[in-house]
């Protein structure tokens, strides 16, 4: 089966991946025992309010009629309204994703600059000093809450030496840049806009590495484990014993093969950053999905919700198939069936 | 085995030193320079303005934030950023809150049953877009509140129930007709509320779209009068309000830019206050307020909030239908405790329905703990050895503290308590069936007025916190309900003193504390009026005057 059939059959699966998600959430989110109305009213709603806001919205309607509207309306790329923000789904999605993917982006190109050096020096001094320091290192990463790590570096690297900004994407005396993609350093950079496009690389700096050091712990173990493995087959002791140097072996040879479960890791790792990280978002005052599912999870606002899951849902399985994808440029000798 | 506790002992010897070196860092004060100062006495020490001089920077959690438009607006965040960009028939003036002042309309009339209202509307007010304010558009945003019928609307709908009732006398009388009679005191503290704004009708039509009123394109976007002009909203980041060229009245406002920066997390708030890279910081946990308050360069802006938290008890749940019984939970509760030790300053003790600053605020504080009177209580009612009842409350700070506090409290009474905790939206939408035991919960009002309170903790025809709690007592209701009609000021303060003494002995409540606001601002920063609702701080007189 050619690239093309094997994305195109990908893709058709996918659909049933996604509307198997509606369903779920879609039950999940009526069923539980919460009432998104009161909760948008506050304690001071009167009961004939609520009713009369819950009809407006149409949730006094049987559950399959809602899913059925909500299913064709999902079809013309309409994923409803949001309760609490009383905006369309779609349209917050939109405000609050990119500065997501612009964290998220930026996390993964610390992670992955750190990861993937500290597996192959840990691979290759495996049991020596260097090892024990990155097994050390990415024990850390995993293990110290990203809230504390993020506090102690504002309070260190902002509060106290101010080497960097304090929480938020610009400094509040700078205009954000017109918006175009939501990015800010790419929309400063498409206007031509080089103070806006600086401070918000100094603004994405400390965030960034909070969750780019949590998320390289993960790429760091699995690239020195693939790397160990791969080392100690036969066609790497065969390449040595041809009499080549220990650089090509290694970056020619060993690391291709070993980069494939790194790469998957790095794809899973990427969809998750892409879901928001709520405790850095908070921390850093970054107006991401995170936030904004969490909002929503907690007030019970199902449109909203599954809007968001569904989102989520996009992310990975887009993720999964372009890892695939990538096999085979890392390994020709795999074939799509 | 042996691998994994060096590794172990290494992370601890890395997080041993990481905190070391932070805390070295946190601790390190430059030293101070060894040349010898010069003669000249210094200057008090005063901490220098980093932020500039014309723009306010406030920290400030905005994340309830919905829409600008006055007629949605009903958040704490949205109400006062809303308050700067519009002006009102009538408001009030921090930090008097119980006598209304004239702002869009120089005077008003109302008739003697109380019904019929003519304001006379100032000449001369330009909105800031250049139009007159006229009585078309108070007649139009009035009409547009019962039309548009948001959450909001619930503020206007006891006295206006259809457009009609608001009519143009001519260009600049506008008559309000109720349709039944109400308190003067209340309804002109309703008229301060940021529902009431007046907004420029021609600008909003303009910007109508689908018979929505133009709400849609307010949601970001002001049409005032107000000294302020909305420049942009980014959600989840910043309000940048700009000086109005138009405002109507002299020298104001004294600064030229207000930026409310979103900023979710108090630490933060701290550290930007701290820094001086902000100059308010509205979040603070009590904890950081004193953390900060003998700080040089920062004050501590205090306030009692109208806001109570009460334990409510579900009368139709045995044995909380005995008022024995309830009056015995009243005194096995610590209420000094609460407020001193888990509230630290952020409360006061307050255990009648009215809140402090009100009109008919009554300071009584009758209950306070006594562990033999509740248990004689508690036998007189045929509950000798007690009983167990749920306690719920949101798993939020510092409510859950509260929470714990008071089961532990009444144990010691004999009474066990089992807490039940649920997101506010689970907890309300069983709280509204009446579906509760005991509830830790809040209630605050919207605008100056004991009407709001009285009516929700006393009658529950209206079917709020009495009804919730199944507190079917027509004494408190008819009183509350003559009250909100009484014509004479003085005789309805004196019913509200009566109602909350008649629910301090008889109610379905435990009253536990008032909150108190504590907001740090530098100190060049004059004019940060202490402010129990938050939306009648008038940031048009704030102003930045860098002291020495």
């Amino acid at each position: 089966m050619d690239l093309r059939t094997y994305v195109i059959r990908r893709f058709i699966l996918m659909i049933f991946v996604l509307f198997g998600i509606v369903v779920i959430t879609f039950v999940i989110s009526h069923v539980i025992p919460a009432d998104p109305i009161g909760a948008i009213l506050g304690p001071q709603a009167s009961p004939e309010l609520v009713e009369k806001i819950r009809r407006e919205w149409g949730f006094d309607k049987p559950l399959h009629e809602q899913f059925v509207d909500y299913i064709f309306k999902l079809m013309k790329g309409d994923l409803g309204k949001s309760i609490r923000t009383n905006n369309p789904v779609v349209e917050d999605l939109l405000y609050f994703f990119p500065a997501t993917i612009e964290l998220a982006t930026s996390a993964m190109i610390v992670a992955i600059a750190i990861g993937i050096p500290l597996g192959i020096i840990s691979a290759v001094k495996k049991d020596k000093w260097p090892d024990h320091i990155s097994r050390i290192f990415a024990l850390v990463g995993v293990s110290m809450p990203v809230f504390w790590l993020g506090l102690i570096l504002l309070f260190v690297l902002y509060y106290k030496l101010g080497i960097f900004p304090g929480p938020g994407r610009l400094d509040p005396g700078i205009p954000e840049p017109p918006r175009i993609t939501g990015l800010i350093t790419i929309d400063s950079l498409i206007s031509g806009n080089f103070k806006a496009l600086l401070n918000s690389l100094w603004h994405l700096a400390l965030p960034s590495f909070v969750l780019g050091y949590y998320a390289s712990a993960s790429i760091t173990r699995i690239t020195r484990t693939a790397l160990l493995e791969v080392l100690n087959q036969d066609y790497i002791k065969t390449a040595r014993s041809k009499g080549l140097a220990e650089r090509v072996v290694l970056f020619r040879h060993a690391l291709r093969n070993a980069l494939i479960p790194t790469t998957t890791v790095i794809g899973m790792t990427y969809g998750s950053l892409l879901e928001g990280a709520v405790l850095t978002e908070t921390i850093f005052a970054w107006p991401g999905l995170g936030r904004y599912s969490t909002g929503a999870f907690l007030s019970v606002d199902f449109l909203a919700v599954m809007g968001t899951t569904l989102l989520i849902a996009l992310i990975y399985s887009l993720a999964n198939l372009i890892v695939d994808i990538l096999y085979a440029f890392l390994d020709p000798r795999i074939r799509y069936a | 085995m042996e691998g994994v506790s060096k590794a172990v002992w290494a992370v601890v010897a890395v997080v041993i030193v990481l905190v070391v070196v932070a805390a070295a860092i946190a601790m390190y004060k430059p030293a101070a320079p060894t040349a010898p100062a010069p003669a000249p006495p210094a200057p008090a020490p005063t901490a220098p303005m980093i932020t500039p001089a014309d723009t306010l920077i406030i920290a400030m959690d905005t994340s309830d934030a919905v829409s600008l438009d006055p007629a949605r607006a009903y958040e704490f965040a949205s109400c006062f950023v809303v308050n700067q960009l519009y002006d009102k028939l009538v408001d009030f003036e921090l930090p008097d809150l119980l006598h209304v002042k004239p702002e869009v309309a120089e005077k008003w009339e109302v008739s003697p049953d109380g019904k019929i209202w003519t304001f006379y509307i100032r000449k001369g007010i330009k909105f800031a877009s250049g139009n007159p304010l006229t009585a078309d558009d108070v007649v139009y945003s009035l009409q547009r509140v019962i039309k548009l019928k948001q959450t909001a609307y619930s503020v206007l709908k006891p006295f206006l129930q259809s457009p009609e009732q608001i009519e143009k006398v001519d260009d600049y009388t506008v008559r309000i007709k109720l349709n039944k009679t109400v308190a003067p005191s209340f309804f002109l503290s309703v008229l301060t509320f940021t529902t009431s704004s007046i907004l420029d009708s021609k600008v909003v039509e303009a910007h109508a779209k689908n018979g929505d009123m133009g709400s849609e394109w307010l949601n970001d976007h002001s049409a005032g009068s107000g000294p302020f002009i909305l420049e942009k909203w980014e959600r989840e980041s910043q309000f940048v309000l700009k000086a109005n060229p138009n405002y109507w009245k002299p020298g104001e406002p004294a600064l030229k830019t207000i930026i409310i920066k979103h900023v979710p997390e108090p630490t933060d708030q701290l550290l930007l206050i701290k820094k001086g890279d902000v100059d308010v910081a509205v979040d603070l946990t009590a904890d950081q307020i004193k953390q900060v308050e003998n700080q040089t360069g920062i004050k501590i802006v205090r306030v009692e909030r109208f806001h109570n938290v009460y334990i409510g008890m579900n009368v139709a749940v045995k044995p909380l239908d005995k008022e024995e019984v309830r009056d015995a939970i009243r005194y096995c509760i610590d209420y000094d405790a609460i407020v001193n030790d888990i509230l630290k300053g952020a409360a006061i003790k307050w255990q009648t329905v009215v809140p402090k600053g009100l009109l008919g605020a009554n300071p009584k504080t009758p209950y306070y703990k006594n562990v033999t009177l509740a248990k004689q209580l508690l036998a007189k009612a045929g509950y000798p050895n007690g009983f167990e009842i749920e306690l719920t409350t949101p798993p939020i700070y510092p409510t859950i503290d509260v929470a714990t506090k008071i089961q532990a409290d009444l144990a010691e009474c004999g009474i066990k308590v089992k807490i039940i905790q649920m997101t506010a939206s689970q907890m309300y939408e069983k709280y509204r069936k009446q579906g509760l035991q005991l509830v830790l919960a809040g209630w605050g009002s919207d605008y100056p007025d004991p009407d709001s309170n009285a009516m929700a903790f006393g009658n529950y025809r209206i079917k709020q916190l009495a009804w919730r709690n199944s507190w079917y007592d027509d004494y408190a209701a008819d009183l509350a309900e003559k009250a909100s009609v009484e014509m004479d000021t003085s005789k309805r303060e004196q019913m509200y003193l009566n109602l909350t003494d008649y629910i301090l002995d008889h109610g379905p409540y435990a009253m536990l504390y008032q909150t108190v606001a504590q907001q740090a601002i530098r100190d060049y920063v004059k004019n940060w009026l202490p402010d129990p609702t938050f939306y009648y701080l008038n940031l048009a007189r704030v102003s930045k005057v860098p002291s020495g």
